[in-house]
This record gives C-alpha cells, structure tokens and sequence, in this order.
C-alpha cells in the first residue's frame, strides 16, 4: 500500500494500527509516538476537566491539554511525511556523496521527531500538575498520561539520536534530550503523586 | 481618564460631548471590528471593504446621538456594517453573493468575529505578565520551556501561571457579560 499520510485522525482506530503494521516504512515510530503524545494529551484534559469542580486552576489546565493536542495532532502526519521523503532520497543516493537535498530531506525528519519530544514534554509537564492536583478519582489517569507523554518524548527523543543528519554536538540533540530528561522527571513526580 | 480605558457607554458620552480624542479612540477600538465584518463576515473585496469602512464611521458619526443605549454601541455598530455590506454586495450585482454568505455560515463568522474580539478586549485589561505569557503559549505554540527561558521563569511554573492568567481572563470576560458592564 503506498504511503499515504493525510488523515490518520480520521481513520478507524483498527484501519490506523493496520496502516503501522503494514510493510511500507511510514507511518511508523515517529507517527505512533505522536499519536501517544495525543492521546496523553486528550488524557489530561478530560481530568481538567472533571476536575473544575475542587481545583480552581482546573479549566486553564484543560484549555492547555487542547492547545498541546491540537499542537501534537499535525505531527503524525508530519512525521509520516517527513520519514517517507528522507527514504525515498536515500534510496537514490549515490554511495558516497551527500547532497543538499537529501542534506535538507534528512534535517526535516529530524525536527519533526523533536518537534513531538518538545510537545511531548509539555504535555507531561502539565499531566504531573493534573496528578497532583487533580481531582483525586482522576489522578491515575493524569499519571497515565505522564508517562505515554513520557514514552513519546523518549521515542521521539531516539528517532533524533539515530537520524543520519545529526552528530553528537547537534543543537536538536541537545534540545530533544533535555525534552527527554524533563518528560522523565514529571513523569516520576507524576507516579509519586499518590491517589 | 484616557479615552483608551473608558467603556464603550463612558465612549460614547464622550463623543456625544464633542470629545475629538474620544472620536479618535471609538474609530480606533472599532475600526478592526468593522474591516473583519466587512473582510471576513461577507468577503468583501479591499476596496468594497474600504468604502463600507467610511460609511460607517460616517454614519456612526451622524447617528451617534440617536443611539438609545450607549453601551450597546458595539452591537449598534456591527448592526451598521452588516447592512452596509449587504447593500455594497447588492449595488455590485453580486445579490446572488449576498445569499451564498447569509447563514449560517454568514452567522457562525460574525459570532467568531464577536467572540475573537471580546477576547481580545478582555486580554488588553489584563496585567502585561499575564498577556505575554498567554500570547506565547495559545498564539505562537511556544513550549513551556522556551517561555520560562524567555521571561527567566522555571519551565514548571508555566503551566500554572498560565491557568491562572486563563482564570483571571474568564473573569474579565464574565464581569463583561454581566447587565450593567461594557457592552460587547
């Protein structure tokens, strides 16, 4: 089935995971991490916003989640997209030589992958604060989210690591492990929260 | 006080007075209001947008006195400008246009382009701190860490300062909505 990475939201769930499954390269870890990353986020504002009733700060923690899974929605398809163009320079590359384009093709499936560890560590940022202070029925389900969100970050903080355009002293590197190291923290502060 | 923190009633007393700056501001605080109706609400052309633009204020000028309630100077407005739009759509043999954009999708826009504005309004009473924080984060998709880089704040009070920005907003919003208040 060729590549086709518009509209992954709109698909059935099981017609989603069929396309992950199938052999064509994208989507893949990238697009699933986001897809996490949402799903965390979607996690959060549901305790926001059952939670209005005994936290006072609860409706702006809603309104945050939506703003983060509205941010981390357009990055599945992003990712898919960016995965498949860096494929397909790669496999016309002549061994040996590195062009601009694929120099290009390379660092944009590069930022995306960041771009969800980032989203991803402000979506646990913002589910650790729901765990605890959340209402308490909800606080699980806030510490759930912190760690897909962290799961997300750590995911996409690797897909940055192993990409051929990026060396050890890379600005994104450092960006997509510090996003790593922070997700993990909340996530933590998230499970000790207690119920 | 500055015509730029009276209500729209205490404006519209004002203007009534011969107030020039008062003129100045009304045009100021409407004339974005007025060219969103005109662009967004009816998709009128720039320039169809620009002469409705001056018949409005044209007539809000000539008319001002009659307005009974002036706090309700900004619906009164809106009001103007929908017929105004409607006539320069008509006067341009585009009636067939006039029917694409009646409602609802002419009615949804108008209530965004309100509910935009009342939003905007009500951020421009809250304290700078507060305006920031929620223009980085809702308008420019900037992470919790860059902004607590940007305004020398840890990363993890962000989220907090933000809900309770969000809170203080609602509250303008609600005091807004409330029989007496400034009208929307």
């Amino acid at each position: 089935m060729p590549v086709s990475p518009s509209g992954y939201l709109d698909l059935r769930l099981r017609e989603l995971l069929d396309r992950l499954a199938g052999e064509t390269a994208a989507p893949g870890g990238g697009s699933a991490a986001a897809l996490t990353v949402t799903a965390a986020a979607a996690l959060v504002r549901m305790v926001g916003r059952r939670s209005r009733g005994s936290w006072a700060e609860a409706a702006g923690v809603a309104a945050q989640a939506k703003a983060l899974q509205d941010r981390a929605e357009p990055l599945a398809e992003a990712d898919a997209e960016a995965w498949a163009a860096a494929l397909e320079a790669l496999a016309v590359v002549v061994e040996g030589e590195r062009d601009e384009e694929l120099e290009t093709k390379l660092a944009r499936s590069a930022e995306v992958p960041l771009a969800i560890a980032e989203t991803a560590a402000d979506v646990a940022s913002l589910a650790a604060l729901a765990a605890e202070l959340g209402e308490g029925t909800f606080r699980g389900d806030a510490a759930a989210a912190a760690v897909l969100a962290h799961a997300g970050a750590r995911a996409a903080a690797h897909l940055v690591a192993i990409n051929l355009g990026i060396g050890e002293d890379d600005e994104r590197l450092r960006r997509a492990r510090l996003a790593e190291e922070a997700a993990a923290a909340d996530a933590a502060r998230a499970l000790g929260a207690g119920p | 006080m500055t015509p730029a923190r009276l209500s729209d009633a205490q404006l519209v007393r004002r203007c009534r007075a011969g107030d020039p700056e008062a003129w100045n501001e009304l045009v100021e605080r409407f004339s974005r209001y007025v060219y969103a109706i005109c662009v967004h609400g009816f998709r009128l052309r720039e320039h169809d947008a620009e002469d409705v633009f001056q018949d409005v204020f044209t007539r809000v000028y000539e008319r001002l006195g009659s307005l009974r309630d002036a706090a309700a100077v900004r619906p009164w407005i809106a009001q103007l400008t929908r017929r105004l739009c409607l006539d320069k759509l008509a006067a341009g043999g585009r009636e067939e246009a006039v029917e694409e954009v009646r409602p609802p999708e002419l009615e949804g826009s108008l209530d965004e382009i309100d509910e935009a504005f009342a939003v905007r309004e009500a951020l421009a009473q809250l304290p700078e701190p507060c305006r920031e924080v929620l223009d980085r984060f809702f308008a420019h998709d900037e992470s919790y860490r860059t902004i607590g880089a940007a305004l020398d704040l840890p990363a993890g009070t962000i989220a907090s300062r933000i809900s309770r920005c969000l809170r203080r907003l609602r509250e303008v919003l609600e005091g807004r909505n409330e029989p007496g208040s400034r009208s929307s």
